[in-house]
């Protein structure tokens, strides 16, 4: 079991969630956040902060395979992130627009 | 670790159920009460914890946390729980037996029930981890193909 970020972060990332997450499990994308399935205890606190409502329990039907595959595999090679820092500007204008899978940033920059 | 003060006011889903932070001191020094003279579960937590004054404050912290969204606890319980071998499901019964006879006894029922909610979905959560780990269950992934997307 685990919660699971979903497409509406993408291009908001918010980062609430990882101000209070008990275990540290989000890991950073360039325009989006995802949750390490391995190290999510599935305590609930992080999917009513999401101003964008992208975090689910893998248990609905939104936790598509698509997105809980996304957050297994990036969470393992994305950095950690424990501090909320500043969303982009325009986060609000990309709050529920559609189809933003195409604009997800895979690769990070190198540390 | 981390001790950032959250930068919004969050109000946690225990402040809904009247939840405090004397309500948690409270279930959690008498939920561990429980425990650490429980045949089953005593002898394994008097073995892995040596300094109960902390544990006790780190489980308070960390229902703080849930309950209260005070960000203060910061810790790995999945690994702490996945290192403990004999760790097994009638473990997790107990535990939750307890709790949820803790609860009841210190918290009035919406905030008991909260409580147990959570406690259960953890539960689940780590029971799954540790499972997982150890090649019992293949880790949660997703299906290949899932019928009804």
């Amino acid at each position: 079991m685990t919660y699971v970020v979903t497409e509406n972060c993408i291009k908001c990332k918010y980062m609430d969630c990882v101000e209070v997450c008990p275990v540290d499990c989000f890991y950073e994308g360039d325009n989006f956040l995802v949750i390490n399935p391995d190290e999510c205890i599935d305590c609930g606190v992080c999917e009513p902060e999401c101003p964008a409502d992208a975090i689910l329990p893998d248990s609905g039907p939104a936790a598509t395979p698509e997105w809980l595959e996304l957050n297994a595999r990036l969470s393992r090679v994305w950095p950690n992130i424990t501090v909320k820092g500043t969303p982009p500007g325009d986060a609000d204008t990309w709050n529920g627009a559609p189809d933003k899978k195409v604009h997800l940033i895979l690769e990070t920059e190198e540390v | 670790m981390s001790t950032l003060k959250p930068s919004k006011l969050r109000i946690g889903p225990g402040t809904f159920v009247g939840v405090s932070e004397e309500m948690i001191h409270e279930l959690v020094h008498g939920f561990y009460a429980k425990v650490r003279t429980d045949p089953l579960l005593g002898p394994i937590f008097n073995r892995v914890i040596h300094d109960w004054d902390t544990h006790l404050t780190k489980m308070c912290d960390f229902w703080s946390s849930v309950m209260l969204m005070s960000g203060r606890f910061k810790g790995a319980p999945m690994p702490a729980h996945i290192r403990i071998a004999e760790i097994s499901g009638p473990h997790f019964e107990r535990w939750l037996q307890l709790f949820r006879l803790t609860a009841h006894e210190v918290c009035p029922p919406d905030a008991a029930a909260l409580f147990i909610a959570r406690a259960e979905m953890i539960a689940q959560s780590l029971q799954l981890g540790i499972a997982a780990s150890r090649g019992e269950l293949p880790p949660v992934r997703p299906a290949a193909a899932s019928p009804g997307r």
